[in-house]
């Protein structure tokens, strides 16, 4: 089991990559193509989008849990084929939640749950594949055994529940332009996102702890 | 038997609440139908008997009235959200800044400043709401504008009350009108030319402006009108779209000047125009933002100018107040009064000398008055009074007094009249207080009238006292809130919620007592779970906007909860059929709302819901157009899955019901109200409708028979709990069904679907089968408030489907017009929910629903109900706060005021579904 166990501060640091890396592609959109995500959304979501998912796929390929039965390819190829997986389901469930299907917001709804597919499916299907046990355990909490488990659980529920919230200035009458779909939900996600990047080398940290005093 | 007593209380509570709550919120006033009239006057103490003999002389002429005319013609040119300091000089607002805006009406200025003697400039304070049709009700009627005029009107915007245009055209004036077409659906049959713009494009700056222009100078040549009524929209409507601070509006503003300057060069010019009296209104003002409809004085404080072309005697100048004053623009004095619009309808009718309206509780209005020539003219004076000829100033005081002297006497039998009448009359201290002043004010004047020295003064102003008294009581009793009513009513709201959650945390502890498992964490995060989303409901009423989306964030807490099961599940085992049934149901549901928002947007000037980019499924149609299988599909649809119901009721009650007899009864309703609905629809006869509401009352009273004679009660508990909500959805399904129309069909099995899945979803391997489960009560009531939104509804009065009520019946009877009516708005999304809460105790082949203790079950029974009475109640009472709190907001008789009725009459009518269950189940 190589690599099975990693601590906190790589944690951090494979984090910050992610963030730094969603701040590249923002200032990128930026500066290249002068577009922000309020103006143009569905330019900048594929920049995004574009910008994050080689990262968080090799990051979460290097992370795979079954070390010894998968390569790192097949991690690799886990990732490429559970983006669309993923932005499926996340499309789906945000349509329940009630966003517009109308045809002029299909490519922004596209980019978006492909990048909410990178915050919340594909890491996980980089590193458990298509074992249903580890996909249970990771959304029950009930055996927080591993370190790679928090780092995929926690910023993929900040970012689901950041989404949640983010949809919520929707309907006031403002009339401000980044009340529109997919603006602020994005927005919120990716606070929510951050804020469990931020969280999880804390729990790790304290479960670290908390099993060392168990062990002492 | 706990439940029972327990739901009385709770509905005596809220009753009691929603009661005094509505007293002090919702300002009730009832109209009267009854009109003045001519001949009435020989009642009036006013007049003495030769007047009394002059004025029934009257009738005999062209023009009767209760005092003579003292203006020929009036010509009223009203412009939409006039403010004051758009009119009146600049130099009277020295503290403020120099705007763009002001002075431009200078024509009227010039008028002001060089005939002092017959001209002047009010500030005319207008009562809120501030929206055209309520002012334009009130300045006709002169009366006051409440959220409730109970009337006669049933949904029809036309004017019911006594009004001067009435008076006008009974006593035979002929009337033109032009401009803004709100007036001719305030007066359909009233005018004898009219030519109505539509006034509903906001964005339109000219139509109707250009349109009043083309027609009114043409109209100022001709001789064959007494009043002319030109409405312009433009400077309202540039408001809303740029603002007062803006081109456009200054553009506005020199085009009706320059209109003014016209109207005013003909009046002088033309010979039959010198007896014209000119007024130049608003009908309200607005803010610097174009907005109007609330109570803020830049809102109500808007202007009115008058004119009359004829010179007028130079002592005028004594009744005019001369306190507020200002140089014009050539540097003359302008002096300005202060008027109530209250007070325009009387005093147009005495200028006019035609009855006034029999509702107006406003005084005339004296320097209104002082400018017609006809107040100084001694002719029309009883022989009786003293005349002297020198003292113009005499003269004009005697006649003002007379009239003064009608005026309260028209509003004293008003007064009258009105607490004979009325529900909720006016206080009786207040009203003995205004009779006292009435009958010295009356005293006093036939004193003066003997005595050879006359008081005028004291007569007017005893008189003026009196009708500003009631003025001051009518508006507290018509347009303020009783904070101390609303106060109380809100906080037996909250002690009804407290014993609520006693009671229900009673009946949890109870049954945690029979339940000695372990679940009793879990069952609590459940509690708080689902306590966290009624929360968050309740608080989103703070906001208009999320009022106007309620059907939206209901729909978006149920998809949460439904993704969360989802979530579960995949914890507990895998995903089940009916996790993505639901999902499914919730997006149906949605178009289903969206639909119902878009139809609501088109009528609702707050709700900015633009369909054409957020649901612009359109595309879809679009497609088949023209195509017959599409028209084909859409009539047999509702046909194909009525009888996929009856398939599907009939199948369910064969395998629940045990008793034959009953069963025989039960299907045979059924299928009789399902042949009976089709008939309908294929070919409109009004026998089929009826029989489904006569089938449907016996099936429900034969239910309660039965309960009550025992037949219903074998079997056992669950079997029989289970049979019992059978038959009672059974029998009010058909009649909901119907009264839904065409979409009815696919509600109800959007509705059994939905209620099937949330069933099958709860108690995920966690609780047993008869726990009861909080977050499936929360998705049952979230259920029943998006089925209240997806079937067309929408909490406000025009949201209501009127067409349901006349489903077989085409006369109109009130009582059971409104029952119908009732039932197709609440019956969808309270009874039939209500009524079928034991299904969620009683799921069907649950192992171990043999040999369960009947304690149990009702115990389990009596907290759903408690639960779900509790979060309509926690709902509700939020409702009830955040009207407390937004009551001076704009909205709050457009949005705030129906949604807190509907939410109301709601959270009654639960209590009462709540007691009539406790009856029937336990």
């Amino acid at each position: 089991m190589r690599k099975a166990q990693i601590g906190a501060t790589t944690a951090l640091a494979l984090h910050s990559l992610c963030a730094a890396d969603l701040a590249t592609g923002y200032w990128l959109s930026h500066s290249l193509y002068s577009s922000s995500l309020i103006t143009h959304p569905a330019p900048t979501l594929r920049i995004l989008t574009v910008c994050e998912a080689p990262v968080v796929i090799v990051m979460f390929s290097w992370l795979r849990r079954d070390h010894d039965r998968c390569s790192f390819i097949k991690a690799l190829a886990r990732g490429l084929i559970g983006l669309p997986i993923g932005a499926l389901i996340n499309a789906f469930g945000a349509i329940v939640l009630g966003a517009p299907v109308g045809l002029k917001y299909w490519p922004a709804t596209i980019y978006w749950s492909m990048l909410m597919s990178l915050f919340t499916f594909v890491p996980a299907a980089c590193v458990f594949g298509a074992s249903k046990l580890d996909w249970q355990q990771i959304l029950s909490y009930s055996k927080p055994s591993n370190i790679v488990d928090y780092m995929l659980s926690v910023p993929a529920h900040g970012a689901i529940i950041g989404a949640w919230l983010g949809a919520w200035p929707m309907p006031l009458d403002w009339e401000r332009p980044w009340q529109e779909w997919p603006i602020c939900v994005t927005y919120g996600a990716i606070a929510g996102h951050l804020i469990g990047m931020l969280l999880s080398p804390v729990l790790i940290f304290l479960h670290r702890r908390h099993i060392r005093t168990k062990t002492e | 038997m706990r439940l029972k007593a327990a739901a009385a209380a709770v509905l005596c509570l809220h009753c009691l609440g929603v009661y005094l709550f509505t007293r002090g919120f919702l300002l009730t006033r009832t109209e009267l139908s009854a009109s003045s009239r001519p001949s009435d006057l020989s009642r009036c103490p006013c007049s003495s008997a030769s007047a009394s003999a002059s004025a029934s002389a009257d009738l005999h002429l062209p023009r009767p009235g209760w005092t003579p005319p003292t203006v020929d013609r009036v010509l009223i040119l009203v412009v939409d959200a006039l403010r004051f300091d758009f009119v009146a000089p600049s130099s009277l607002f020295q503290h403020q800044h120099q705007h763009q805006w002001m002075d431009r009406l200078s024509s009227l200025q010039h008028v002001a400043s060089s005939h002092p003697l017959s001209s002047r400039i009010f500030k005319a304070i207008a009562d809120p709401p501030t929206t055209s049709l309520q002012r334009l009700k009130a300045l006709t009627t002169g009366g006051l504008p409440t959220f409730i005029d109970v009337g006669n009107s049933f949904a029809a915007p036309a004017i019911q009350e006594d009004n001067w245009i009435h008076q006008l055209v009974t006593t035979g004036r002929r009337v033109v009108m032009m401009g803004d077409d709100t007036w001719t659906h305030l007066f359909p049959h009233h005018f004898n030319h009219s030519y109505p713009y539509p006034s509903f494009n906001v964005k339109d700056l000219h139509t109707v402006d250009n349109g009043v222009a083309q027609h009114l100078m043409p109209w100022l040549y001709r001789e064959d009108w007494d009043v002319l009524i030109a409405h312009f929209l433009g400077v309202d409507h540039a408001g809303h779209i740029y603002g007062v601070d803006s081109q456009p509006m200054v553009q506005k503003l020199e085009q009706i000047n320059a209109l003014l300057q016209n109207v005013i060069d003909i009046m002088k010019s033309q010979k039959h125009l010198l007896n014209t009296m000119l007024i130049v209104m608003g009908d309200h003002a607005q803010t610097l933002n174009g907005d109007h409809g609330g109570g803020t004085s830049e809102e109500v404080e808007t202007c009115l100018f008058a004119w009359m072309p004829r010179s007028l005697p130079s002592s005028i100048s004594s009744i005019f107040d001369s306190s507020t004053c200002g140089l014009g623009l050539n540097g003359k004095n302008i002096c300005t009064s202060t008027m109530q619009q209250l007070d325009f309808a009387v005093s147009i009718s005495a200028l006019l000398g035609i009855p006034f309206p029999f509702g107006s509780i406003g005084r005339v209005n004296p320097e209104l008055y002082a400018l017609s020539p006809g107040s100084w003219d001694p002719q029309w004076l009883p022989a009786s009074f003293y005349q002297d000829p020198r003292s113009d100033l005499k003269t004009w005081k005697n006649n003002f007094a007379h009239v003064l002297c009608i005026n309260s006497w028209q509003v004293k039998r008003y007064i009258d009249s009105y607490s004979a009448t009325s529900v909720m009359g006016f206080p009786s201290d207040d009203l003995h207080y205004i009779t006292k002043l009435y009958n010295e004010a009356q005293s006093r004047w036939s004193d003066s009238k003997n005595s050879p020295c006359k008081p005028e003064n004291g007569t007017i102003n005893e008189f003026s006292d009196f009708l500003l008294s009631f003025a001051t009581l009518a508006r507290s009793a018509w347009t303020e809130f009783d904070l101390k009513l609303m106060g109380v009513g809100l906080g037996i709201f909250i002690i009804s919620i407290i014993f609520h959650l006693f009671v229900f945390e009673r009946a949890h502890s109870l049954s945690n007592v029979y339940d000695n498992k372990t679940q009793k964490s879990s069952n609590h995060l459940q509690i708080y779970v689902a306590f966290l989303l009624v929360a968050v409901r309740a608080v989103s009423f703070l906001s208009n906007s999320y009022i106007l989306a309620e059907g939206r964030v209901a729909n978006f807490l149920l998809a949460t909860t439904a993704i969360g099961s989802i979530r579960s599940s995949l914890v507990y085992g895998k995903i089940k059929k009916h996790d993505l049934v639901f999902l499914i149901l919730i997006i149906l549901i949605r178009f289903g709302i969206e639909k119902g928002m878009s139809k609501q947007a088109a009528t609702n000037p707050f709700l900015n819901y633009d369909s054409g980019s957020d649901f612009d499924l359109k595309w879809l149609p679009s497609l088949f157009e023209g195509h017959d299988f599409v028209t084909l599909l859409s009539e047999v649809s509702p046909m194909i899955i009525l009888f996929l119901l009856s398939f599907l009721s009939c199948k369910y009650i064969t395998c629940t019901v045990d008793s034959r007899y009953i069963r025989w009864v039960v299907t045979v309703g059924t299928m009789l109200s399902y042949l009976f609905i089709a008939t309908f629809w294929l070919s409109e006869r009004s026998f089929a409708p009826k029989m489904v509401y006569v089938i449907g009352l016996s099936l429900f009273v034969l239910n309660f028979v039965l309960r009550y004679l025992g037949i219903l009660e074998k079997g056992e508990t669950v079997q029989r709990l289970r049979t019992l909500a059978l038959v009672m959805v059974s029998a009010w399904s058909p009649t909901i069904l119907i009264l839904l129309g065409k979409q009815g069909p696919f509600a109800v099995l959007v509705c059994i679907f939905a209620g099937w899945s949330i069933i099958s979803s709860k108690n995920k391997g966690l609780l047993d089968d008869f726990k009861m489960d909080p977050i499936s009560v929360m998705q049952w009531s979230l259920l029943a408030i998006c089925l209240f939104y997806q079937t067309g509804h929408w909490c406000t009065f025009d949201g209501l489907r009127y067409g349901a009520a006349f489903i077989g019946f085409d006369e109109f009877k009130v009582v059971r017009q409104a029952i119908l009516l009732f039932v197709d708005t609440f019956g969808i999304s309270h009874i039939l929910p209500i009524f079928s809460l034991p299904f969620l105790v009683t799921i069907p082949n649950s192992s171990s629903s043999k040999g369960r203790d009947k304690t149990v079950i009702f115990l389990n029974l009596t907290q759903v109900y408690l639960l779900y009475g509790l979060i309509t109640a926690i709902t509700t009472t939020f409702t009830v706060l955040c009207v407390a709190i937004q009551r001076r907001h704009l909205m709050v008789w457009g949005l705030f005021a129906p949604k807190y009725v509907f939410d109301a009459i709601g959270l009654l009518l639960t209590d009462l579904l709540i007691c009539v269950s406790a009856l029937y189940y336990c």
